[in-house]
């Protein structure tokens, strides 16, 4: 494991203040993101109102809600992809321990390495499977020891033992369950504390979604994971704390809300809310 | 809506009290076949158990699949996971009314003590009443008629420890004591449908509440104490 110091020493300088490390902290005691009446307008549609909710280190948070209740904004939200979107207009907080992820002094590039991001869609780049792990690493001037690091990242993803004799071939040339998993390992090479996934199992097959959901378990351990996903089970799988979201009608407008945040044994089993219940139960949605 | 799961559930629950049903039947006969000595109708108790056995394990493969098929979740989980639990306490009490029947049988040649049958014949009418407000609670998913199975318990808890004490007054020849002793499990198979039916209540609370807990609890001196 490369320890913070070496990598930061190696890249340009940050604006966020160092992340400590979590080893000894308790799983999910601490929060990463301390969020608090976020809201976010693609020009005049409001995508998400006023949410509220702490996401914990070291454990799987999972988003789940209904086609436009705001999720995957919610998670674009916390590592600012939104920024990339013409008229996205973020209101309220998004603290990231303890700093503000909107702050003017904030850098977003060094927020999305820190907080890194898995699509829906595998999407290598048409390059090597090396220089796909690589490609971050070298951007961010964190070249030193390369290849321990690409080897190091591809073993976290689960991935190592079945590329390690083809390192140089086309990414493409890996299945769609490989790929995924090669797209984590280009988000863990360049050493973040947070992996948000969207929807990261949907086009997979079913084993190649338990592959993703083993590698879940194995990941946070050491990051914060937060997903977005469709699939209620496995919400319920692999999600220490799972958030529901709702469409609702805020100040006459159509807008995503959070509507309960809890354990993910409590939302599967006892859900507090009725619109929570009617929409596990698959009454709703 | 997932109207394939809503149907299962429906039909699950229609079953049950299809069960019930044929338990209330059970027990009147079994009762009635011991007051009257009636060994034709008490041949008839245990054969009939078949058709308990047959329900009990449709169900419980009913449940099966549709846990491994639906994934149930929150209330719909709540209410398989009572189901399954009930099902099972209403094939106990078939159980405990064959065992009557049975005993029935032993004793057929002994001349019956009246206000001993008298007795059973209330603990049987008890415990029917008891059945019946179990199911309907479950069905209404109504809390408040659920706890009062605990009240309704105490008369045949009672009307029990009446039947332990008589026997003990019988003395007699050891054919009478006999006899005496066997009254007594009969006694006993009565009062644990009563246990039974609290049980069931236990469940519906729990499908309504979300929460595991005992009406009653012997090892707490805080509630009371039904398993006597």
């Amino acid at each position: 494991m490369v320890r913070e110091a070496e990598v930061t020493s190696e890249r340009t300088p940050i604006k966020l203040a160092p992340v400590a490390r979590h080893e000894a902290r308790p799983r999910g005691e601490d929060a990463v993101f301390e969020i608090r009446g976020l809201s976010v307008r693609y020009g005049d549609v409001v995508a998400i109102s006023g949410v509220s909710m702490d996401i914990g280190s070291r454990q799987v948070t999972a988003i789940i809600g209904p086609s436009g209740c705001g999720k995957s904004t919610f998670i674009r939200c916390l590592n600012r992809m939104n920024d990339l979107v013409p008229g996205a207009a973020v209101d309220g907080r998004a603290l990231y321990h303890g700093e503000d992820l909107y702050g003017s002094e904030v850098d977003p590039v060094e927020v999305r390495r820190r907080i890194g991001m898995v699509f829906q869609k595998p999407n290598p780049f048409p390059k090597s499977i090396y220089d796909n792990v690589a490609f971050g690493p070298r951007v961010l001037g964190m070249s030193k020891q390369l290849d321990e690091r690409v080897e190091r990242a591809l073993d976290r993803a689960a991935l190592w033992d079945e590329v390690k004799d083809r390192l140089k071939k086309s990414a493409l040339s890996l299945s769609g369950g490989q790929q995924q998993r090669l797209c984590i390992a280009r988000a863990l090479a360049v050493e973040p504390d947070v992996i948000l996934m969207d929807e990261p199992a949907s086009a997979l097959d079913p084993i190649a979604t338990t592959r993703i959901e083993d590698l879940m378990y194995e990941l946070k351990n050491d990051y914060a994971i937060v997903i977005v996903t469709h699939n209620m089970q496995q919400a319920a799988r692999v999600a220490d704390r799972t958030a529901f979201f709702s469409v609702e009608s805020v100040d006459g407008q159509r807008s995503g809300v959070l509507v309960e945040y809890d354990e993910t044994a409590k939302i599967f089993t006892q859900p507090s809310d009725k619109r929570t219940e009617d929409y596990v139960t698959g009454r709703f949605g | 809506m997932r109207i394939t799961l809503q149907e299962d559930l429906d039909r699950l629950q229609a079953d049950v009290q299809q069960e019930g049903a044929l338990v209330l039947r059970s027990l009147r006969a079994t009762v009635n076949a011991l007051r009257t000595r009636d060994l034709e109708l008490a041949d008839e108790v245990i054969a009939f158990d078949d058709e308990v056995d047959d329900l009990y394990f449709s169900i419980a493969e009913g449940i099966h699949t549709l846990l491994a098929r639906q994934t149930p979740v929150a209330i719909d989980l709540r209410l398989v996971l009572a189901t399954l639990h009930i099902n099972l306490h209403l094939e106990r009490m078939a159980d405990y009314c064959v065992t009557i029947a049975k005993l029935t049988k032993l004793v057929g040649g002994v001349e019956p003590d009246d206000d001993l049958m008298q007795g059973f014949d209330e603990m049987g009418t008890r415990a029917e009443e008891m059945i019946r407000v179990a199911l309907e609670s479950f069905a209404a998913r109504d809390l408040d008629g659920a706890t009062s199975l605990v009240d309704l318990d105490e008369f045949i808890d009672r009307a029990n420890r009446r039947v332990v004490g008589h026997v003990l007054e019988l003395g007699g020849d050891e054919e009478q004591r006999e006899w005496g002793l066997r009254m007594i499990i009969v006694s006993r198979c009565l009062e644990r449908i009563g246990d039974h039916a609290v049980d069931i209540g236990e469940q519906t609370a729990y499908l309504v509440t979300g929460e595991f807990r005992e009406f009653t609890d012997a090892s707490r001196d805080d509630m009371p104490d039904r398993r006597v």
